[in-house]
């Protein structure tokens, strides 16, 4: 990993060679979460490349991205480590035998226990334990960029058992005390919003919030990622996301869609807005049948509009 | 200034509602001098990321900023022309005027410089410095404005030329010509002064009076609390508050122990191996929560209070069903589906309020709708104040209500003395009834419905 980051401008940089446009907020969070060792909340809207900015983070440092997708139900076991149970089990088959004959010349209970209890904590070592991605990142070799996926999908008691994580870098485990990180990751939560994560949580990160970005950047991104489109429908085409993120949609479009978007209109060989085109694959930009009904409503009268100008 | 000033930024933002604890005004300061104080954008976002963990606490961190570092700025680049801060008093700081008045004006020169020869700027500096001696961090109300006002001033010197305002009162008339220059001069002077003290108690003190407020809110009867504005939002984070609360407490309830005879079980078919490991869990409870209020005019504040507090819970209870009546007798679960619980609550009362309540016609009324749906998970939450009107009781009808569900919650706003008085006639309810509370002020209804969600999960 990169240990030296000189300065916001050096990340918008290598973030924009990778393909990954973005404003100054997001790179400074990037900067200030490196540099004071904290980890970063990051909210927003579906789709406006959350988690791509870990993707673009981990490149930026050279560290490998490690990744835990929260879901409900989320536990430690999942998230953290787990005992192999069934080797565990297969083992102490395997070793019956063994174990009766080491026992054997044993002449009280207590003495058999005794041996026994010695014995015990070879089944809770290394080799029963299987890592899970937060115990990879704690115990990588070099410093990782551990990106923790919607964290609001995952129960509360979850979150509060990332707490000791993310302000201590260190997690305890029962069996083994406390593991500490070997080196400090670079940690990213994102969250979109479906339930109020608590203060605690809160407490412990920056937070950044990724709005819709504006038409200009928008531009650069459509740009940047999709080169192949003609600039002047470029514009038109942010002009009209635009235009429709402010209406009363169900499901407002997305960059990712703005790109797909793009990417279509390439393939179709378009240079132009028109009506028709426009009407057929609008279902790329908005996913549900009411939206598309709408847009399709707005659409003559914007496209007047646009050719007035 | 970096240190103090954030600090004092920090404290102007708790004043201004958010909640920011120790350690992240101090990653507030790191991060600000880690950026740098030079470009104001980045200066600004480094400290939105360290200190504003809500989107909704945005607006109100933007405009302390705003204000608070105008503040600065203005002192700093104030020049002649944008100084608010008075001209020089004509004449005061010539030779001349200083025979005029001799004693007095060699008085007040002698330590410090005199205030009405100053420039705008100038006194802006005065002032400016006057103000760092002071700590505005302690303002509580807004009465305390003049008191700061007035040692604002002082500490700007301005003793010397009160003092110089009396001596020429008491000369001649041209002598109270140029007295009343001088008041004049000070008139605009103390304005900013005012204005100075003003932005402080926004900042500062404006936080303190809210949470003095808000004591009070949640102890005023219902019938006071449309006068304060904020109610609103006090209720939406009460609400809130105990819901996560529940939340997760009911996780936590919900989680498994080893259930041993399944495992044992299961394991026989493998020679008695535990190959695969069984949980206890609980049945998730489907709770059900009724709720009849009375919203005749002398119970309507308390039964609005407490539906936007049910339905602002609802993610800890989903399935609450909602009724009332007045003269009449409805469900109103619809009107909290599709509006927000203040629309909502409105237009129940438009629909349904008037006087006349028949408590006897509406447990019959009750009963009819909903009998078929009252089982032993249902909790049904009365409020009223049992003022019959001298109409049969209907006790009988709630007899049969409280056989068929969990519980019988009663909640009455009026006073636990009151609640036989006159036509009321709640002695006859309360055997049915397995709890009774009075239901005045936000804080009762808090522990009302925190005890309703212990005992529902």
């Amino acid at each position: 990993m990169k240990t030296r980051i000189d300065s916001v401008e050096d990340i918008i940089r290598s973030f924009s060679e990778q393909g990954y446009i973005c404003s100054e907020r997001i790179a400074l969070a990037v900067y200030l979460a490196a540099q004071l060792h904290k980890p970063v909340l990051v909210e927003g809207p579906p789709g406006v490349g959350k988690t791509e900015l870990a993707k673009a983070a981990a490149a930026f440092l050279e560290a490998p991205l490690i990744r835990l997708q929260c879901y409900e139900g989320l536990d430690e076991s999942r998230a953290l480590y787990e005992w192999k149970y069934g080797k565990q089990l297969l083992y102490t088959q395997l070793l019956r035998d063994k174990l009766g004959g080491m026992l054997a010349d044993t002449d009280s209970l207590e003495a058999s226990m005794d041996r026994l209890g010695d014995l015990g904590e070879a089944f809770y070592s290394e080799t029963f334990l299987e890592p899970r991605p937060l115990l990879h990142a704690l115990r990588s070799e070099e410093p990782a960029v551990l990106l923790i996926d919607e964290i609001d999908k995952a129960d509360q008691e979850f979150e509060a058992f990332l707490l000791e994580l993310l302000s201590d870098f260190q997690i305890s485990i029962p069996e083994l005390g406390t593991v500490k990180a070997r080196h400090q990751p670079l940690v990213l939560l994102t969250s979109n919003d479906q339930r109020e994560l608590s203060d605690a949580l809160k407490r412990r990160c920056l937070h950044l919030y990724i709005p819709y970005p504006e038409a200009e950047l928008e531009a650069n991104i459509v740009a940047a990622r999709v080169p192949d489109l003609d600039a002047r429908l470029r514009d038109q085409l942010v002009a009209f996301i635009q235009y429709l993120r402010e209406q009363d949609m169900k499901k407002l479009p997305a960059i990712s869609e703005t790109l797909d978007w793009a990417r279509a209109l390439v393939l179709l060989h378009a240079d132009s807005l028109e009506q028709e085109l426009v009407a057929d694959t609008l279902n790329l930009v908005l996913k549900t049948e009411q939206d598309v009904t709408l847009a399709r409503e707005l659409l003559p009268a914007w496209l007047r509009k646009l050719g007035k100008r | 200034m970096p240190v103090r000033r954030l600090s004092e930024f920090v404290q102007a933002l708790r004043g201004a509602g958010l909640r920011i604890s120790p350690d992240e005004a101090t990653q507030g300061m790191d991060a600000a001098a880690l950026v740098g104080y030079q470009g104001r954008q980045r200066f600004h976002d480094a400290l939105a990321m360290t200190l504003v963990k809500r989107e909704e606490d945005r607006p109100a961190f933007e405009e302390t900023f705003a204000r608070f570092f105008a503040v600065t700025s203005g002192v700093a680049s104030a020049g002649p022309q944008d100084s608010a801060m008075p001209a020089p008093v004509e004449g005061a700081g010539d030779p001349a005027a200083q025979v005029d008045d001799g004693q007095a004006g060699d008085g007040a020169e002698s330590d410090t410089p005199d205030l009405t020869t100053q420039t705008p700027a100038e006194l802006d500096q005065r002032l400016a410095e006057a103000a760092a001696q002071m700590d505005f961090t302690q303002m509580e109300v807004i009465t305390q404005q003049g008191l700061y006002t007035r040692r604002l001033l002082m500490n700007m010197g301005m003793g010397a030329v009160d003092d110089r305002i009396l001596q020429l009162d008491q000369g001649d008339a041209t002598r109270q010509v140029r007295a009343e220059t001088l008041r004049q001069w000070r008139r605009e002077v103390r304005e900013q002064a005012a204005d100075h003290v003003r932005r402080q108690f926004l900042l500062h003190g404006a936080g303190k009076g809210r949470a003095l407020r808000e004591q009070t809110m949640r102890a005023v009867p219902f019938r006071h609390l449309r006068e304060f504005q904020e109610v609103k939002t006090l209720v939406r984070r009460m609400a809130r508050r105990l819901a996560s609360l529940h939340q997760r407490r009911m996780k936590r309830s919900r989680r498994g122990m080893l259930d041993a005879r399944r495992t044992l079980v299961a394991g026989i078919r493998h020679d008695g191996v535990p190959a695969r490991l069984h949980w206890r869990q609980r049945p998730v409870q489907k709770s059900r929560v009724m709720v009849i209020c009375d919203v005749s005019s002398s119970v309507s504040d308390a039964a609005r209070f407490l539906l936007q507090f049910l339905y602002a819970m609802n993610d800890v209870l989903p399935r609450v069903r909602s009724f009332a009546f007045a003269s009449r007798f409805d469900e109103i679960s619809e009107d909290f589906q599709r509006y927000s619980p203040d629309v909502a609550v409105g237009r129940v009362l438009d629909r349904l309020s008037g006087s006349g309540t028949d408590y006897g016609e509406m447990f019959a009324d009750f009963w009819r709708r909903c009998e078929r749906e009252l089982d032993s998970h249902t909790t049904v939450i009365i409020l009223g104040d049992a003022r019959n009107n001298y109409l049969p009781e209907g006790a009988e009808v709630l007899q049969q209500i409280r056989r068929r569900v969990k519980q019988v919650w009663w909640l009455n706003p009026e006073a636990r003395s009151r609640w036989n008085s006159g036509d009321a006639v709640m002695d006859r309810y309360l055997p049915h009834c397995r709890l009774a509370r009075q239901c005045a002020s936000l804080d009762d209804l808090e522990r009302i419905v925190d005890s309703l969600l212990k005992g529902l999960n």
